[in-house]
């Protein structure tokens, strides 16, 4: 398997996390094997630091060179010592009062270029730390924040750029991904995720498509795959009708040029905030016979697909959770729409809910099993819609919230060749964490409860727990140093690291 | 996006009235607690002419501005203007039927057989008085509307509180244990019987564990009590307005 991954390339040192899936394929794979489903029962903490930060914390953090790269809520970053968890530097950039944000203060982690480090502030800039002491090298604005642009995912490093994507889409914006130099911080090209074309009028230009999840990248196409959110206003399409290219879409961008070269629209002229955002993962799957390179999702909107990556055309979709909305997908990919599930004023009960079957949370894809990891929920949602007239930078989503209801949650195992589950852990809440993939025939993920969780890959099987005492959102990931493998997690406002005990 | 939790809201300016223009911003602001329809949920009932922190329009101007502190309900001031939170009222008002008919029974019977035939006090809580098993109803007069009130006496299994499902494990020895929730995650149950007593199993320990969403309230009342009586205990669950 080893054999395999590095002709496919762009894999980092097997002992470092280095990019937010680790390898830039989006696997969230480790292939550190000391921790394992035979020994995993002894794993304990190592270390904790608390960050005192209140707020969500999402992010996957880098480890290399010794240090711990972490980002937190509210412009918080710090650098911590591997081995010790001792706080080495800090980083914190002030933020202004009006920033326009959706989801809470939140930040999904650093990215890495030789010693530099780059993350993205909640006011839309993006900024290059110098690794060994936290810093600024150069600091660049996506987009002004009083029109209601921010920025959460950690950035993705292709060669000498640095590619980010964007928040906003409640707030009328037009989605972009932008790339920027890694030395200079100038940017080379940006793409629009939102074209002019099949919105009515000029909806297009406050149409939403935000970018904020990090997306993957194939070195043997040299293409960028990232995913786009949901339309805005999000629950009231009458003001953009039309299929509102290129929301709820998976596109493929030429690396060098930012040029797309093709596009996979999920969820044509979307109602229900189904953003395409969950991590598109890249992996070759024998699919009748023959090898294929795809790029796999499971879709906020309740399907699993398979895509050919080289041209965008559906392999294969699926069902993983309970759909009213759509008898299946066409063998173009589109939707086959059931009629009158559209929000409407007095509500309308649709599932999956609002959250999707999976939303953001990160996944996993293991070449030991040939599954592909991810939390999902079964539930449903009354989707109101609600006439609001558009004020730059203001909120913008047609709609009052509904509850979702109340609904469990799993995670999953499916065959990517088949999108066959192979396996569920039912989970008693909805999924919040993310999940990372070993080689020692492991799972782990966090839940609501605060529970980090490992699962046998092979079966589902709870083998360990241990309970950090803070609900865990962030996803898990695995590194070593001085010969031992360290797991680790941000719980709450701390960051733990577990290891199998030393004697 | 994800599901917004902090909402930062337009102007919503549609000139058909400022009870329209309200009744919209309403929806994107306050339906999500106070119901589409401004008829509560899981906040009060704003259609009844009567509200927890006054009556007065200057009083619910401060509300909606200022919130009420130690309750759910946040301050508007600053993401909406002044006008608008006029419209708010202006909607409120409209969408009010004050229809104090509907509390149509006596209150201090309603006491009366809360403590005595009914026996609500053997789970629920009032001020210093009766059990802390079911949810504390101290001030269930202003959280709650008459219907949903009506609804929960007559149907427990409705809507539960968050909190207070029914938990049941069953035993290695093959006892069967039923509470109220306490806590309940992936691999725990912790919960109290009707007696009171306090249970704590890891799922290894036991045969089975489960949370259902329904109620250990008895689903009797309709039948125990006469309409009467229902309307009395209502009377006496909706003057429950905290404080002493």
């Amino acid at each position: 398997m080893k054999l395999a991954i590095t002709l496919i390339g762009a894999v980092a040192l097997a002992q470092d996390w280095t990019s937010y899936g680790n390898n830039s394929l989006g696997w969230r794979y480790s292939e550190l094997d000391q921790i394992n489903t035979k020994n995993v029962a002894r794993l304990t903490p190592q270390w904790m630091y608390q960050t005192n930060v209140p707020g969500k914390n999402e992010t996957t953090p880098l480890v290399f060179d010794g240090m711990m790269y972490v980002t937190g809520p509210s412009n918080n970053a710090w650098a911590l010592d591997a081995m010790t968890g001792r706080p080495i530097w800090s980083y914190k950039k002030a933020l202004p009062a009006n920033v326009s944000l959706c989801c809470g203060q939140v930040n999904r982690g650093f990215a890495v270029h030789g010693h530099t480090l780059f993350k993205v502030d909640l006011q839309g800039t993006l900024v290059a730390l110098d690794a060994k002491s936290g810093t600024v090298l150069w600091e660049s604005t996506l987009e002004d924040y009083k029109k209601g642009y921010s920025a959460t995912a950690a950035p993705l490093v292709v060669k000498n750029l640095v590619i980010t994507g964007m928040a906003g889409a409640e707030y009328g914006t037009r989605g972009f991904i932008d790339a920027y130099d890694v030395d200079t911080g100038k940017r080379v090209w940006r793409v629009y995720t939102v074209a002019e074309e099949s919105w009515s009028g000029d909806s297009w230009k406050r149409g939403g498509g935000s970018t904020w999840i990090t997306g993957t990248y194939d070195p043997s196409l040299n293409m960028i795959y990232w995913g786009t959110g949901n339309p805005g206003p999000d629950m009231d399409g009458e003001g953009r009708r039309g299929d509102n290219l290129y929301t709820c879409s998976l596109l493929a961008i030429d690396a060098d040029t930012g040029k797309i070269k093709w596009h996979f629209q999920f969820t044509p002229h979307d109602l229900h905030d189904w953003d395409a955002i969950g991590d598109p993962v890249l992996t070759d799957l024998v699919i009748n016979g023959r090898t294929v390179k795809a790029v796999i999702q499971a879709n906020r909107n309740g399907f699993f697909y398979a895509l050919d990556r080289t041209n965008g055309k559906v392999l294969l979709s699926k069902a993983y959770t309970r759909i009213t909305w759509a008898d299946g997908i066409d063998s173009d990919g589109r939707p086959v729409a059931i009629a009158g599930q559209e929000p409407t004023e007095e509500g309308k009960r649709t599932c999956p809910g609002m959250g999707g079957g999976h939303n953001w949370q990160a996944t996993a894809y293991s070449p030991l099993t040939g599954l592909y990891y991810f939390t999902s929920a079964e539930r449903c949602m009354l989707f109101y819609k609600t006439k609001q007239e558009f004020v730059e930078g203001q909120w913008y989503q047609g709609s009052t919230i509904g509850r979702d209801e109340p609904g469990n949650g799993r995670i999953d195992a499916i065959d990517p060749k088949t999108g066959k589950l192979a396996w569920y852990f039912e989970t008693v809440s909805s999924p919040t964490g993310g999940v990372l993939a070993t080689a020692g025939g492991l799972v782990f993920a966090g839940d609501a409860e605060g529970y980090l969780i490992a699962l046998d890959a092979r079966t589902g099987k709870a083998v360990w727990r241990f309970q950090t005492g803070g609900t865990i959102i962030a996803p898990p990931v695995s590194y070593a140093l001085n010969g031992r493998q360290y797991i680790a997690v941000a719980a709450g406002q701390t960051m733990i690291t577990f290891s199998l005990p030393k004697f | 996006m994800r599901r917004a939790i902090v909402f930062f809201i337009a102007a919503v300016c549609y000139a058909q009235g400022p009870a329209e223009t309200g009744r919209w911003t309403f929806r994107i602001l306050c339906a999500p607690c106070h119901g589409i329809r401004a008829d509560g949920g899981r906040g009060p009932d704003l259609t009844l002419g009567t509200f927890s922190a006054g009556d007065s329009d200057a009083d619910l101007i401060r509300v909606i501005s200022r919130g009420v502190p130690g309750t759910e309900m946040a301050g508007y001031s600053g993401r909406v203007t002044d006008d608008e939170i006029r419209s708010l009222v202006a909607y409120i008002r409209s969408a009010g039927h004050a229809d104090k008919a509907a509390i149509r029974g006596d209150a201090a019977t309603g006491e009366n057989i809360f403590w005595n035939k009914g026996g609500c006090g053997q789970c629920h809580r009032v001020g210093t008085k009766g059990s802390t098993i079911g949810p504390d109803l101290t001030r269930v007069g202003r959280q709650r509307s008459i219907a949903y009130l009506n609804a929960s006496l007559l149907k427990p299994d409705a809507d539960v509180t968050p909190g207070y499902a029914t938990v049941t494990v069953v035993t290695r020895d093959g006892k069967k244990i039923v509470g109220v929730e306490r806590n309940f995650d992936n691999f725990s149950a912790q919960f109290v019987d009707l007696s009171g007593k306090y249970y704590s199993f890891v799922v290894e320990e036991v045969i089975s564990m489960k949370r259902e969403p329904r109620s250990l309230m008895p689903s009797t009342y309709g039948q125990l009590l006469s309409e009467t009586e229902v309307n009395d205990l209502l009377a006496y669950l909706n003057s429950l307005r905290g404080g002493r």
